[in-house]
Formats: C-alpha cells, sequence, structure tokens
C-alpha cells in the first residue's frame, strides 16, 4: 500500500533505546563512571536539565539562527528529505529547527515568555517531547547544510539540529546506534571499538598484501615514526572494512619518497562528537590526533579520505579542544596534489578507462574548502572525468551524513530521501562515482543497492593508486 | 489640517520611533550577551570576503539554488521591500517634505510600488495559508504581522495623494498604523531586518574563514587548477 499523502514517517514515532545504556551502566564503563559518557535516568527532571544546558551551550550565532528565520518556507526546496517528499509538510528544515526554536523562544525570547502561543512558543512537555526532538533532529535531518547555504536570512539549520542532538546527547536522549559509537569512541579512543593488537597485525597484513600484490620490495606502513614529514590518520573502516584504502595510500606515499607515519594512538580521524552534537567527545577525539602528531613531532597531519573525519580534524576540532592550530592539518588530497605538480608520482589516465563522476562529501564542501581539488586529481588519473549535476556545494548529500548509517530505526525515511541521490548518480551515466569519504562510500553503496543502479564506488586514492606509471619510486 | 492629524503625523511618530529604537538597541544588546564563538584555525580564505559575500548574497539571487528554482519568489520579495521602503519614506515625506507628494508623478509611482506589495502581500498571504509545508511552519505572529503589512500598504496608498482637505481618515489610517507598527514591529516577527545582518556576517565570518564562501562553481575553479594550500 502507498504512502498517505501527509502522513508523518514512522521514524518520528522510533522509542528510546536504552538496552545498551544499560548494558553501559551495568559494565561501569569508565566513561560511565567518570561522567563523560551521559545515561539516560527516567527518574531525573530531563526537561528542567535540558532548558539548563540548552542555556549553558547557546552561543551567539546560534542565537541568531533561532530568531532571524522569517518561516518563509525557501529552504524546502533544498532539502534532500523534503524534495523527496512533497505531501510531508514535516520535513521542511524550518520545521525541524522549529522543534528546538519553539523551546528556545519559550525560554529566552520576550514574546515568547510573554505571549508564547502567539509565536508558538512552547517547553517540551516531558521525556516524551525530547525524545520526539531525538526523533527529529537525529532521525530526519543528515546535518548536510544544504538548507543553510539556501536561506536567504542566513539560519544555519544544521547547527540547531547538531546544537540539539549535543543537548540531548548529555541527557542518554540518543538513538542507540549513536550511543554505541560514542561508547565506543571514549572507551577505546576509535569509534570501531578497534583494538591496538588488532590495529597492529591488520596494518602488517595491509603491508604484506601490497608488498606481494605490487611486487615493490620494502614498501612500508610506519608506525609511530618520529620527526616525519606527516602523520597520516585514518578511518577505522580502513582498519576494520577496508584495508586496501591504507594499502594504496602507502603505495603512493611510497612511490612518492614520503616520510610519513601512523600513530600507535590517535589515528582514528572520525568523529562521532560532530554527528552526536557532544563537543567533550569532539574535543578528546580530536585531542588525541594532536597530541599524537606533538609526540611524533610531525611537521604536518594529513588526513585520510573522511568527510566528517576532515572537518572534524580540520576544522571544528581545534575550536572544540580549545587549542590554536599550530601544524599544518590538510586533507590527503591536498598530498596528492603536491606530489603531482612536484612530479614526485606519475600517473596515467588511461588506466582508468570507465566513466567516473564525483560525489562531494557535505562536510567538506559546505562545512570544509574542498571543492575544486578533488576534480583537479580526477581529472589528472581518469580518462573520462563527467559532473554530477548539482555538484560541488551545492551536491546532495549521499544520505549516510550525521551519523544516520548508525541509526537503523531511520534507514527507510533516509532511503526514501535517497531518491533525489538516486537520479542525480543515474542521471550520469557514469560507471565509477568517486567520492572522498569513507561514510559516503556506504551511504552511497546503500543507495546504489537499494535503487538497483549499476555503479561502483570507489575512493580517490585508490583511483590514483590504479593510474600510477610503475617505476617512479622517489626513495 | 486638524490638531489630532498634526498630533498623529509628528509628535505621536516621533514618541513611537523613539521607543522602537529604544527597544532595538535593547535588542542588540540582547543579541550580543550570547557568547561569541572563536575561531582556532588558520584559514583556508577571506573572513572578510566571507562578510561581504554573505551580506551582498540578497542582491545575487543567482547565488542561491533555491531562489534560481523560483525566481518568481525573488520578484515577490523585491517588491514587497520595495513596497516597504516606499510606505516608509512616505511617512517622512508626509509630514516634513509635503510638496513632494504634490507632483502627480511621484504620487502614482509611490502608488503603484506600493500597490504592487499590496498584492504581493496577497499572494503571500495565500501561500502561506495553502501550501502545507508554510502552513506548518506558520504562526499566528506570521500572520498578523503579514496581514497588518496588507493593510498598511493598502492605508499607504491612500495616504500618498496626502488630500487630507478631502478626507482625513486615511491619514489617520495610515499614521496610525505605522505608530503601531513602530510598537509593535520589534516584538514580532518583522524585526527580522534586525536579525538579518547579524545572521549574515556571522556566517559569513565562518564561511569565509574556511573558503566556502563566496561560493564559485566547481568547474569555475578547476579551470586555474587548486589553489595552493
Ligand atoms: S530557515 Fe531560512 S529559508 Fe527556511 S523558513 Fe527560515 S528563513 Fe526561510
Ligand atoms: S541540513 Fe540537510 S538534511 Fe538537514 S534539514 Fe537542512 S537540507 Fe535537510
Amino acid at each position: 500500500m502507498g504512502r498517505q499523502k501527509n502522513e508523518s514517517p514512522p521514524a518520528l514515532k522510533s522509542p528510546l533505546e536504552t538496552n545498551s545504556q544499560e548494558k553501559a551502566r551495568a559494565a561501569n564503563l569508565s566513561s560511565v563512571a567518570e561522567g563523560r559518557l551521559k545515561l539516560y535516568n527516567p527518574q531525573a527532571d530531563n526537561v528542567r536539565k535540558f532548558l539548563d544546558l540548552l542555556e549553558r551551550k547557546i552561543n551567539r550565532s546560534l542565537a541568531l539562527s533561532f530568531v532571524a528565520c522569517v518561516h518563509c518556507g525557501l529552504c524546502a526546496e533544498s532539502c534532500h528529505y523534503a524534495l523527496a517528499r512533497p505531501d510531508d509538510p514535516t520535513m521542511t528544515p524550518a520545521y525541524k529547527a522549529d522543534q528546538i526554536r519553539r523551546i528556545f523562544k519559550r525560554h529566552k525570547d520576550w514574546t515568547g515568555r510573554i505571549i508564547p502561543w502567539w509565536v508558538q512558543a512552547r517547553y517540551p512537555r516531558d521525556d516524551e517531547g525530547l525524545n520526539f526532538l531525538k526523533n527529529i533532529v537525529f532521525g530526519t535531518c543528515s546535518a548536510c547544510r544544504r538548507c543553510t547555504l539556501n536561506c536567504p536570512m542566513g539560519v544555519d539549520t544544521a547547527a540547531l539540529v547538531r546544537y540539539t542532538r549535543g543537548l540531548l546527547t548529555e541527557l542518554g536522549v540518543v538513538p542507540e546506534g549513536i550511543f554505541n559509537v560514542n561508547r565506543d569512541q571514549w572507551e577505546s579512543g576509535n569509534q570501531m571499538a578497534v583494538t591496538e593488537k588488532d590495529y597492529l597485525e591488520t596494518i602488517a597484513w595491509a603491508r604484506d598484501e601490497l608488498e606481494s600484490e605490487t611486487g615493490i620490495r620494502g614498501i612500508e606502513i610506519p608506525v609511530d615514526r618520529t620527526d616525519c614529514d606527516f602523520l597520516y590518520v585514518i578511518n577505522p573502516r580502513e582498519i576494520k572494512f577496508d584495508p586496501r584504502s591504507l594499502g594504496d595510500a602507502a603505495r603512493i606515499f611510497h612511490c612518492a619518497g614520503e616520510r610519513w607515519t601512523l600513530p600507535k594512538w590517535g589515528w582514528d580521524m572520525t568523529n562521532f562528537g560532530l554527528f552526536s552534537g557532544d563537543d567533550r567527545l569532539g574535543a578528546y577525539v580530536a585531542g588525541n590526533v594532536y597530541q599524537a602528531a606533538a609526540r611524533l613531532r610531525s611537521r604536518r597531519i594529513v588526513i585520510s579520505e573522511c568527510g566528517h573525519g576532515y572537518r572534524s580534524t580540520r576544522w571544528e576540532g581545534y575550536n572544540w579542544a580549545g587549542r590554536d592550530q599550530t601544524v599544518p592539518t590538510e586533507s590527503v588530497v591536498i598530498t596528492l596534489i603536491r606530489y603531482l605538480r612536484q612530479g614526485r608520482i606519475k600517473v596515467d589516465p588511461v588506466k582508468n578507462p570507465d566513466p567516473v563522476t564525483f560525489h562531494d562529501s557535505c562536510n567538506i564542501t559546505r562545512s570544509g574548502d574542498l571543492v575544486e581539488e578533488p576534480r583537479w586529481v580526477l581529472r589528472r588519473v581518469c580518462a573520462d572525468f563527467r559532473e554530477m549535476e548539482p555538484h560541488g556545494r551545492e551536491n546532495f548529500c549521499c544520505t549516510g551524513g550525521g551519523g544516520l548509517l548508525s541509526t537503523p530505526e531511520y534507514r527507510p525515511l533516509r532511503l526514501e530521501a535517497a531518491k533525489i541521490k538516486a537520479k542525480q548518480l543515474q542521471a550520469t551515466g557514469a560507471k565509477l562515482v568517486c567520492t572522498m569519504c569513507h561514510n559516503c562510500v556506504d551511504g552511497l553503496a546503500d543507495v546504489i543497492k537499494h535503487y538497483k543502479l549499476n555503479l561502483k564506488v570507489v575512493q580517490i586514492l585508490e583511483l590514483v593508486s590504479r593510474a600510477l606509471a610503475n617505476g617512479n619510486v622517489q626513495s | 489640517m486638524s490638531a489630532f492629524l498634526r498630533l498623529l503625523e509628528n509628535e505621536v511618530q516621533i514618541v513611537a520611533l523613539l521607543f522602537l529604537a529604544t527597544v532595538y538597541l535593547f535588542r542588540v544588546l540582547w543579541i550580543l550577551r550570547f557568547e561569541p564563538t572563536r575561531e582556532r584555525t588558520q584559514p583556508a580564505g577571506s573572513e572578510r570576503e566571507g562578510i561581504t559575500y554573505s551580506l551582498l548574497n540578497i542582491s545575487m539571487p543567482w547565488s542561491m539554488e533555491a531562489v534560481r528554482k523560483k525566481p518568481g519568489f525573488y520578484v515577490q520579495f523585491v517588491i514587497f521591500h520595495s513596497g516597504v521602503t516606499a510606505a516608509i519614506a512616505a511617512t517622512f515625506i508626509i509630514p516634513y517634505r509635503p510638496e513632494l507628494f504634490q507632483k502627480r508623478a511621484v504620487v502614482l509611482i509611490f502608488q503603484i510600488i506600493i500597490g504592487a506589495a499590496f498584492v504581493v502581500g496577497l499572494i503571500r498571504l495565500r501561500r502561506r495559508l495553502k501550501v502545507p509545508a508554510v502552513r506548518l511552519i506558520s504562526t499566528p505572529d506570521d500572520y498578523f504581522s503579514l496581514l497588518l503589512m496588507i493593510l498598511y500598504f493598502a492605508a499607504a496608498v491612500l495616504a500618498v495623494p496626502n488630500r487630507f482637505q478631502a478626507a482625513e481618515w486615511p491619514l489617520i489610517l495610515f499614521f496610525g498604523l505605522t505608530a503601531f507598527f513602530l510598537i509593535y514591529v520589534p516584538f514580532s516577527k518583522i524585526s527580522h531586518y534586525l536579525y538579518y545582518p547579524f545572521a549574515r556576517y556571522v556566517l559569513g565570518k565562518t564561511m569565509g574563514h574556511r573558503g566556502v564562501f563566496p561560493i564559485k562553481k566547481a568547474n569555475e575553479e578547476t579551470a586555474f587548477g587548486p589553489p595552493e594550500k
């Protein structure tokens, strides 16, 4: 049976699951005992706590985003959720933001405090109200910031969504999947709970594989080497599911004669603090990376291909950690450009003959600075590069952003919203869709599978590695 | 001109304006009480360029995809706000430069601009009531502010000929509404124009620092190669 007009998605009714929280409490995890990882307490006055946190954590740019909205509804034109569900007004970005805006107005704004109904200002009634807010901010928004760039007033709805997530995370009112990753990152320092032993063993295995595959003798994946040109930080997915990506990077660095290292600790550049809105977690994880660079006296930090990892480590992390940036921090794509410009690697685009399109990660393109750079590389390593429309800063989210890949309860809605992305991908006629983000790899793969598209997802390192002309080892 | 109308056009307006200015001052102080964020990263772009771009964004309808998709929305925006500007100008012209409205052409131009804004106001009201996404986010304040604007435009169209000898009521209605506006505006959504420069400044600063603003098309940038970073 088809969806009824104006019917709200079931995602908005997802209950608060606390099984993992109960287990964390029972296990007396150190992050829980030390008060870093917050658990839901049904006995507490959570609404009051929420309001206290709202008061404590607000800043000027958020306050302006709260007050500046004129309810014009133009943002509905830019959100993939709203575009995919045109009959569902609850998908309008302003509606999502209004769920927290009305609380702000009731609590802080003059008119909202004196005549609340006039501006529809209201407090959440109880924990159910907070749970509804959770479903809105975690389930109906991938924090892609497309609406932000399309708001004539300059309202940053994505920032309001993240802020609200942060308040709810402090109360343990979070989707279970998000809680689990927060827990793992607090407990193990990386979001996939990879142990040091697994980490080191996988690196050794990836190195051996690389050597036997390429036949290049003496190729290295160094760990904890001091005084290197750069510290390379990665996504745990590269250890757990996709060591090929690390192997591609190692091969390219080797060919370029690079002196680089991975750290033994502080290697995870992904950061669930960005998704859960928990600035303390954000500061802790990004701080681990910065400390590793300082400890190993690395001259720069190079971030492997990851959208939110790049945004967290290059941009937000320094602010969360209250630390002025002193070490150059760059995406590996910038490193590749340097190699190509300096002739340290030679590439042959004929080695990538299939038509390739590029998917811009929201966190890199709308919350970061890289748009033309990946294209510059792709035009040199692919024989047939074609843009998708729209692209660059106007690209649509892969739909897996904002931590949505960790929340199965919101998957049906996410995949429904993905029809916009699917159309965009299909129109390119490409065989490969390249992205510089591990999260987008999974997000796009899900879209491709669901909509049965004839496409394969690749990453820039993979294409560059494949395009490497033999015999150009510098070292 | 009756003493009441003279009072309404002059002293009442000045008192209402002073009230507006005072409340606005408190509003600005209220905004400034919120902690600003501090950027600790090295820039990839220029904050100044970002701020300029962000503030001028409204004059660049092509810069936002949503506006490109709905050009009519932008045309309405321009007409509506031109009407607001003309009506506000009329509140000063009538008491202080009445000779301007003795020229038929000037009156006609004002009536056309404000009249067009009146029509746009009605279109906007219809949209607010008809489009489910806009209806859902609309508050009583949104409706009341819009209705008030529509009424204000109508009153302004009737008032600009400034023929108080013939009938004073259009002027009384217009200046009465102006005074009410000046007092009501700071507490309503109409105060968005006060927040606008602040909101766009803050966004422009962050986005400029990160090199997101000014927005360029990716294919334009590629022609010159990637910047040194
Ligand atoms: S967020 Fe911006 S675009 Fe959306 S309704 Fe508010 S002012 Fe309009
Ligand atoms: S940030 Fe993206 S997903 Fe969220 S409301 Fe805005 S456009 Fe929609």
